[in-house]
């Protein structure tokens, strides 16, 4: 077992060095706190995620969410409720919530590392959390005052779940199918609802006394496609306007999914209104239901980038872990068969697949706790020209936050189990279940085909280019501050023709576009959002290495860990970085060979 | 009523330790510090007492280095009313309780309640010192603490060789917690704001007028032997030579 789950010197280095969160202090809404309360909150944090969810890791894969077909109940595993209780306790359900509806209005950023901390320790418990806090966002942001007093509190507190229902059996990527109907009722102020939803993440437990939905449906005359779905909030028992949970709101479990990975929180099928009493409250505006739901969304995404990075840096500490201490073989130079063996870690591959892992879950905080502070920003700055320009980098940055997130997650997970050999192959020990784990971030939330296809149909083009000219923007900035270190200077350049390289293909494909061969241009997607992900990890590394450098030459301690950032910072751009290359070729060639290919020649 | 609670700063015990080249001490480089794990039950057993009893303060207290502050704020968030931290350098156990004393005469307390070692060292002797310095009974190992019905004084169950032992005796007295004692709480979100409000005064050890000199000097610390192999023996006549005359155990 590893000593930590995740790096808190890098999360610290994230925070205090890179994005300065203390300077989040002097914003009014921030005030409360200081980089004293920031280093309680993540101690108090990792102790929880460590001491409470962490050992019960293993028997949420190995018991994982029953159901109970007689009887129509599901169950999570009996150490979830000891987790939910602390959640409860320590009052992490309305982390980054404002204070007048019991939150802790806790900097996103802030939030990012203890997610990663939770997410890392038991990320199938914490989405039960996550679930129960989308709701409430959602009533928060969108709700009318009578259901924000009967909702928001009781969600954020932990008493309620909460959970997020858009997939139906015939509209998962393709929400403008979504069938389910809302029909007002006559004798209230209420609608009726019947469908099904499935997938639905947290859906059903013996967690709470309540379980809110946010649904997706239309009202029946509503516009087809997206322009017409509508978003209502759905209990699971029905709650009075005092709050008192009363009857059964004919929301009904089909039954639960058995799954790869997540094992422990249960995906449910959901039947609503099969007996015609299904009450659900319409959330802000008739057919505003999908932009609304997109805040949700947006949130979700980085999260589950979030979560798949947070369990790619468990396996990566475990591999070190193991690499150290696991002795096999000798070095190549030595020709004494009698020398004693030596830990793994000597051996160049292995220190190859540690650097890769090392670099992945790094460069991926790096993102993900620089988008949540976009988002924090957005929230908090005075000034509207900043406010902003911030949600135009986080809408280019969220598709890379998911997609990459996700997928490289999972690819640094699988250089993990290969450091462990054939015991990282064992159930025995806890990579295989991270792995497990960690195949539905590329698939859920909207699949890394959806983030692609995000990217380059919709954020890159929006405001006329003028986000993702942003994007490249800050780059630029970035790479003056570092050409100006002498030892940094050969990066810098290797950024800077990156981001040429990105841009001057995005104008190509652009031109594919507005030649009228939409099709072409849209099946560059997930190259695409590959190669863009390649400039940005990059692009955050040179940041990270410009400080890492000026904190050596003051002197300022901890030389391990600068040394360490600037060689993990040159492993990326000299190893990964490349690639991006290869991609640009690819495109510019006009690569259609998948577009061409026959059906029946599959 | 008021409790006065110790709290050491000491690395965190998941994390390896290793002994620095010199052989003077452990390398504290990227360690990362938590409080001493018996003492937030100490401070969880305060907590329990003033949740019971009501009107009581309890004051987290904690002498070492300034950094020992984080692990003050811990305790505050967990619940406790406010900190003092004694700035020190390095003090040894008798400069603790020396320091301590002056801190029972400051602040009255009726209680002191302290982990029964501090994971770091494992010296197992502030509470000892403090209680016979002060000329205070005291009660270590304790897994039980009840207070009489006049709450003037309170009967303990210690842990000891081969049993427990009951035993009461008047306050005010000194309590050192072992691990049964009860199971400490984490600190809450709602907790770690309101701990940003409570005061947490600083002394500087020097300004107690207590003598600091130590009288233990670490001569060398080195790791434990690595472990090696065991071998299989054929007989029970063999092992008894070998753990005779090889191992010297018999």
């Amino acid at each position: 077992m590893s000593d930590t789950l995740v790096n808190l010197r890098d999360i610290r280095f994230v925070l205090y060095e890179m994005l300065d969160v203390e300077a989040l202090t002097k914003y009014d809404y921030f005030a409360d706190y200081s980089k004293d309360t920031f280093d309680t909150v993540l101690e108090a944090a990792y102790k929880l995620a460590r001491e409470v969810c962490w050992p019960s890791y293993a028997e949420m894969d190995r018991v994982g969410a029953t159901f109970d077909a007689k009887t129509g109940e599901t169950s999570v595993p009996k150490c979830m409720h000891r987790i939910w209780q602390a959640y409860k306790e320590g009052g992490w359900g309305g982390e980054t919530a404002p204070a007048e509806v019991g939150g802790q209005q806790l900097p996103a950023c802030v939030a990012a590392a203890t997610s990663l901390m939770f997410n890392a320790a038991n990320t199938a418990a914490n989405m039960y959390v996550a679930g129960a806090g989308g709701a409430a966002g959602l009533i928060l942001s969108f709700g009318s005052d009578t259901l924000k007093k009967v909702y928001v509190e009781k969600l954020y507190a932990g008493e309620w779940g909460g959970t997020m229902c858009l997939t139906e059996p015939q509209a998962g990527s393709s929400l403008s199918d979504v069938k389910s109907t809302a029909v007002k009722a006559k004798d209230g102020d209420h609608y009726l609802l019947t469908g099904t939803k499935c997938f639905i993440s947290s859906g059903d437990h013996d967690l709470t006394e309540n379980i809110v939905h946010p649904v997706l449906a239309r009202i029946p005359g509503a516009p087809a496609g997206v322009k017409g779905i509508s978003l209502f909030i759905v209990p699971k028992y029905r709650v009075g306007d005092d709050g008192a949970v009363g009857e059964l709101n004919d929301v009904v479990t089909a039954g639960i999914e058995h799954k790869l990975g997540i094992r422990g929180n249960a995906t449910a099928t959901l039947n609503f209104g099969d007996r015609g009493e299904c009450r659900g409250w319409l959330l802000g505006e008739p057919n505003r239901g999908l932009a609304y739901m997109f805040q949700l969304m947006n949130h979700a995404r980085i999260g589950t980038g979030l979560q798949a990075t947070s369990l790619a840096s468990n396996a990566y500490q475990h591999a070190l872990q193991y690499t150290r201490e696991r002795a096999q073989s000798r070095k190549i130079s030595e020709k004494d068969p009698a020398s004693p063996q030596v830990p793994i870690i000597k051996h160049s591959d292995v220190r190859r697949m540690l650097l890769t892992q090392k670099a992945t879950t790094e460069g991926l905080f790096a993102l993900l706790a620089y988008a949540a502070s976009l988002g924090d920003k957005e929230l908090c700055s005075p000034d509207e020209a900043e406010r902003l320009a911030a949600t135009d980098m986080l809408d280019v940055l969220t598709p890379v936050c998911k997609a990459y997130g996700s997928e490289a997650s999972y690819d640094s997970i699988v250089q993990a189990i290969q450091c462990y050999g054939g015991y990282g192959f064992s159930e025995e020990f806890p990579l295989a279940q991270m792995l497990r784990d960690c195949k539905v971030f590329p698939i859920y939330e909207g699949t890394n085909g959806i983030q692609a296809l995000d990217l380059l149909g919709r954020k890159v083009v929006m405001k006329n280019g003028a986000a993702f000219k942003a994007v490249l923007d800050e780059i630029s900035k970035t790479v003056a501050e570092a050409s100006r270190v002498e030892s940094l200077k050969d990066m810098a350049v290797k950024v800077a023709a990156a981001s040429d390289a990105v841009g001057d293909v995005t104008a190509h494909l652009a031109g594919i576009a507005m030649g009228g061969d939409i099709e072409l241009y849209m099946s560059a997607a997930t190259p695409y959002l590959r190669m863009f992900s390649r400039l940005v990890i990059s692009w955050l590394f040179l940041w990270q290495s410009t400080l890492a450098q000026k904190a050596l030459e003051a002197c300022a301690g901890d030389e391990n860990y600068y040394k360490g950032k600037l060689g993990t910072a040159r492993f990326y751009l000299n190893n990964e970085l490349p690639h991006l290359h290869a991609t640009v070729q690819i495109l510019k060639n006009g690569e259609r060979t998948a577009l061409d290919f026959d059906e029946a020649w599959f | 009523m008021k409790i006065l609670v110790t709290v050491k700063r000491v690395p965190d015990p998941e994390s390896s330790i290793k002994v620095n080249p010199e052989g003077t001490g452990i390398v504290e480089s990227g360690l990362k510090w938590v409080v001493n794990p018996f003492d937030e039950i100490a401070i969880e057993e305060a907590l329990r007492i003033k949740e019971a009893q009501g009107d009581v303060e309890v004051v987290v207290v904690s002498v070492g280095v300034s950094e020992s502050q984080e692990q003050l704020r811990t305790g505050l968030a967990m619940g406790a009313d406010r900190a003092i931290l004694v700035k020190a350098d390095r003090p040894d156990t008798a400069a603790v309780a020396k320091i301590l004393v002056k801190l029972v005469e400051k602040e009255q307390p009726t209680l002191v309640i302290l982990g029964k070692q501090a994971i770091d060292d494992d010296s197992n002797e502030v509470g000892q010192m403090l209680a016979h310095l002060l000329g205070w009974p005291q009660a270590t190992f304790i897994s039980k603490l009840t207070f009489a019905g006049d709450k003037a004084s309170v009967e303990c169950i210690r842990e000891v060789d081969g049993g427990m032992e009951t035993i009461a005796f008047a306050l005010p007295a000194i309590i050192t917690a072992d691990l049964r004692l009860n199971e400490p709480r984490y600190a809450s979100l709602p907790g770690i704001m309101k701990a940003r409000k409570k005061p947490m005064e600083e002394i500087d050890a020097a300004s107690l007028g207590v003598d600091l000199t130590p009288r233990v000097r670490i001569k060398k610390m080195a790791p434990p032997p690595a472990r090696t192999a065991g071998r299989k023996v054929e007989s029970v006549d063999e092992l008894i030579n070998a753990l005779q005359t090889e191992a010297k155990v018999m």
